[in-house]
């Protein structure tokens, strides 16, 4: 797994490659918990690069909202594979986040 | 001292090196020595020749003088035919070196019309005897000593000969002519010779020594051993006859080159003697040549005591030299054997063990404190290990007893209902930890109604095992016959909730099948789709509204579905633990190979479809760690209508 951020201006841009699964999903928390440090209000999560997510890191994700809901913020997701997009629609987690096809659609969404 | 042990290679190593540096410097030494002993004894045998030389010449210098100043005085006409003899006599008397002297006059200077006319003194025994030489048996013009200076007009010195009549002793003529003045010519008057013993020149030729056999010799102007080592080779024979006798053609050339009056230092190979240098220069008075002769080998024996000098020295040297290094390496590495020795006893679980005691400060003390450090490192490191161990073993067991709760609480006896004919269920989980986060759950709510759950608590382990048995027990507590599935998974979902500050959360389906008529409600929160396999051939997905997990929001609202199925139908139930099994490449088992799995074995009864699916995952996975909780469960409907 691989994690990379950048400010955008209007918020944070996470990039995640790789899985996400029970071996580093503490990882990706922690990584992320040092974005939410800051008071951002837009963070994008470009999802291309993720080929595998486990139940595990799909809680972080839910964390990531509930905290970002909490303050009036929003967590995008973007650029989603069929592979994941499936796992979320089968869990239903794709009524709860906002999905982009990509990041410009996630900017003006 | 083993072949392999350090001391041995270290000394042989040393040994090698000092034998080799001793044999480079021997060389270097022995090269330069055998040049410098060649130099000097080339030096020295020139120098012993020079010398002798001039010792002769001392000798023969002031003999020759005498008959030189006789000449002269008789050319000066101031001894009178009467005193000739008286003067004779005295001449011999007076220098022991001379034996005999004679006056020989030419016959013009004889008077009475005498032919021949020589005064002669010599010596017999203490008295000097007188005589007239010269008559026809001896005509002494045409002897060598007479005719020779005579001829040349100069002083000539005779080969030598044995005289018989002076004791036998080897005599060599020196004769000097001398001159008058006749009617304004100067002509010759006759000639002056003194008889000259050469026992003294054999005495000094033979003093000369050069190493053991080194000798000098003297040959004469025709090549005849005037003197030798050799007595009988002495007047006997000349250099010409031995080297032909001993067959060396190098030998006469050396002859011929001797009788020229050259000098050279030359070496030659001699049958008998080896190989021989030879040093030879003339007698600038008699002509005859001087030989020093010294044989190669004996040149070389002082450098060959020397060597083996050296050898025994470099032998002890090096045999002290190994008998100190042994014992220095010996002392050195002692400790390192002990410490060995040590190392075993340590492995053994002796930590405290005595070290070797290392009074130096170097190496070996450092690594006597490393020992020491090892062995405090070890103890800790094993007093650790027992605490963990214990405290590991202690969660161990506490896992174990969880995993035996846990385990209780999800129903595994099968056939479940064996009063209920209408139905066949059989249901496994695996945890991939000793707990896991999976469940499952069927009771009757009723006579008719079967309440089964599958669900997937989001993580495994003790997290995910404690939110599995809140679950567990809030589908029990909830569950009865008047509320309906959704009802039932939005107020368990309304609990977890509730303060659930770390997020985690359920995937959960949950169906209510009346056996009756096969009428199937249910509720999906966020689980994978169940499979239904209609009439033991074919196996679809259900198509599902799509809810979120349980646990997330509290206020989220679950729907209710219902679908009518038929006999012989039976639905199959999974976590994702079955559809993402890995496989050592991280591929997943996948929905559509459980479809195709399911579909191959649609008319199995629900073990064996548990079972047959279980192996195809195994087949998949093969050998690669399981990286999450495995549940299924398998419901077939027989109909209303079937046995009891």
């Amino acid at each position: 797994m691989n994690i990379t951020t950048q400010n955008t201006g209007d918020g944070i841009l996470i990039q995640v490659e790789g899985r996400i699964d029970t071996t580093n999903y503490n990882e990706f928390e922690s990584a992320v918990n040092e974005v939410l440090k800051d008071d951002v209000k837009q963070i994008y999560l470009d999802c291309n690069g993720l080929n595998y997510i486990s139940s595990s890191g799909l809680r972080i994700f839910l964390t990531v909202q509930k905290k970002m809901m909490a303050v009036g913020g929003k967590l995008k997701l973007f650029a989603m594979q069929p592979a994941i997009k499936e796992i979320f629609d089968i869990s239903g987690f794709s009524s709860i986040f906002s999905i982009y096809p990509d990041m410009d659609a996630a900017k003006q969404g | 001292m083993k072949r392999n042990s350090l001391s041995f290679k270290i000394i042989s190593r040393i040994l090698l090196s000092c034998l080799m540096l001793g044999l480079v410097i021997f060389s270097v030494y022995y090269y330069y020595t055998r040049t410098t002993i060649e130099r000097t004894t080339r030096e020295n045998a020139i120098f012993l020749a020079e010398n002798t030389i001039k010792k002769i010449e001392e000798v023969i210098k002031p003999s020759e003088m005498i008959p030189n100043n006789l000449a002269w005085i008789i050319e000066t006409g101031s001894i009178h035919n009467d005193s000739i003899f008286s003067f004779l006599s005295k001449l011999v008397k007076n220098n022991p070196s001379i034996y005999a002297s004679a006056i020989a006059f030419e016959p013009h200077l004889i008077p009475d019309g005498q032919k021949y006319y020589a005064p002669y003194a010599y010596r017999n025994g203490d008295k000097i005897e007188t005589m007239i030489l010269g008559s026809a048996d001896y005509n002494y013009f045409i002897m060598d000593w007479y005719q020779i200076p005579a001829t040349l007009k100069q002083p000539y010195w005779s080969e030598p000969y044995y005289d018989e009549g002076g004791g036998g002793a080897l005599m060599s003529t020196y004769s000097v002519p001398f001159f008058m003045n006749k009617n304004g010519q100067r002509i010759l008057g006759g000639i002056i010779t003194i008889d000259i013993s050469l026992k003294w020149l054999t005495e000094i030729v033979n003093s000369v020594k050069i190493f053991e056999t080194g000798y000098a010799f003297l040959i004469s102007r025709n090549g005849v051993y005037v003197t030798h080592p050799n007595q009988s080779q002495i007047m006997n024979e000349t250099i010409f006859t031995k080297a032909k006798e001993l067959n060396e053609p190098k030998m006469r050339e050396i002859g011929r080159d001797m009788i020229k009056g050259n000098s050279k230092l030359t070496s030659l190979y001699l049958k008998n003697k080896g190989d021989v240098w030879i040093y030879y220069t003339q007698l600038p008075s008699t002509k005859w040549s001087l030989a020093v002769v010294y044989p190669d080998n004996e040149m070389y024996a002082s450098l060959h005591k020397l060597n083996i000098i050296v050898f025994l020295l470099s032998l002890a040297g090096l045999t002290i030299l190994v008998f100190f290094t042994i014992s220095i390496i010996n002392r050195l590495i002692s400790p390192l054997t002990k410490f060995a020795k040590s190392a075993r006893v340590i492995a053994q679980g002796n930590f405290n063990t005595e070290l070797p005691q290392i009074e130096t400060n170097d190496e070996m003390k450092e690594l006597h404190d490393s020992f020491e450090f090892m062995q405090k490192e070890l103890a800790n490191y094993i007093v650790n290990l027992k605490e963990t161990t214990s405290a590991k073993e202690k969660i161990e067991s506490e896992l174990r007893i969880a995993k035996e709760i846990q385990m209780g609480m999800i129903p595994h006896i099968f056939p479940p209902f064996p009063n209920l004919p209408e139905i066949d269920l059989f249901a496994s989980l695996e945890s991939a930890k000793e707990v896991g986060g999976d469940l499952y759950d069927f009771f009757l709510v009723d006579e008719y109604r079967l309440c089964f759950a599958i669900g997937d608590v989001s993580g495994k382990g003790i997290p995910a095992s404690l939110f599995m048995a809140v679950t567990r027990t809030l589908l029990r507590s909830v569950a009865d016959k008047n509320k309906s599935t959704a009802e039932i998974v939005s107020s368990i979902n309304k609990t977890l909730s509730f303060n659930n500050e770390s997020n985690m959360f359920v995937t959960f389906f949950l169906g209510i099948l009346d056996i009756r008529n096969g009428e199937l409600k249910y509720c999906n929160a966020g689980h994978n789709p169940p499979v239904l396999i209609k009439n033991k051939q074919g196996a679809d997905y259900f198509k599902i509204t799509k809810a979120i997990p349980v646990g997330l929001f509290e206020e989220f609202v679950y729907t209710e579905e219902s679908i009518f199925i038929e006999t012989d139908d039976q639905i199959f139930l999974y976590t994702d633990g079955l559809t993402e099994a890995e496989n050592v490449n991280n591929e997943l088992f996948g929905d559509d190979q459980l479809i195709e799995v399911l579909r191959k074995n649609a008319v199995s009864s629900p073990k064996l479809l548990i079972k047959e699916t279980m192996k195809e995952v195994s087949r998949h996975v093969n050998g690669y760690i399981q990286s999450d909780d495995l549940t299924m469960m398998s419901i077939i409907y027989n109909g209303r209508n079937s046995e009891k």
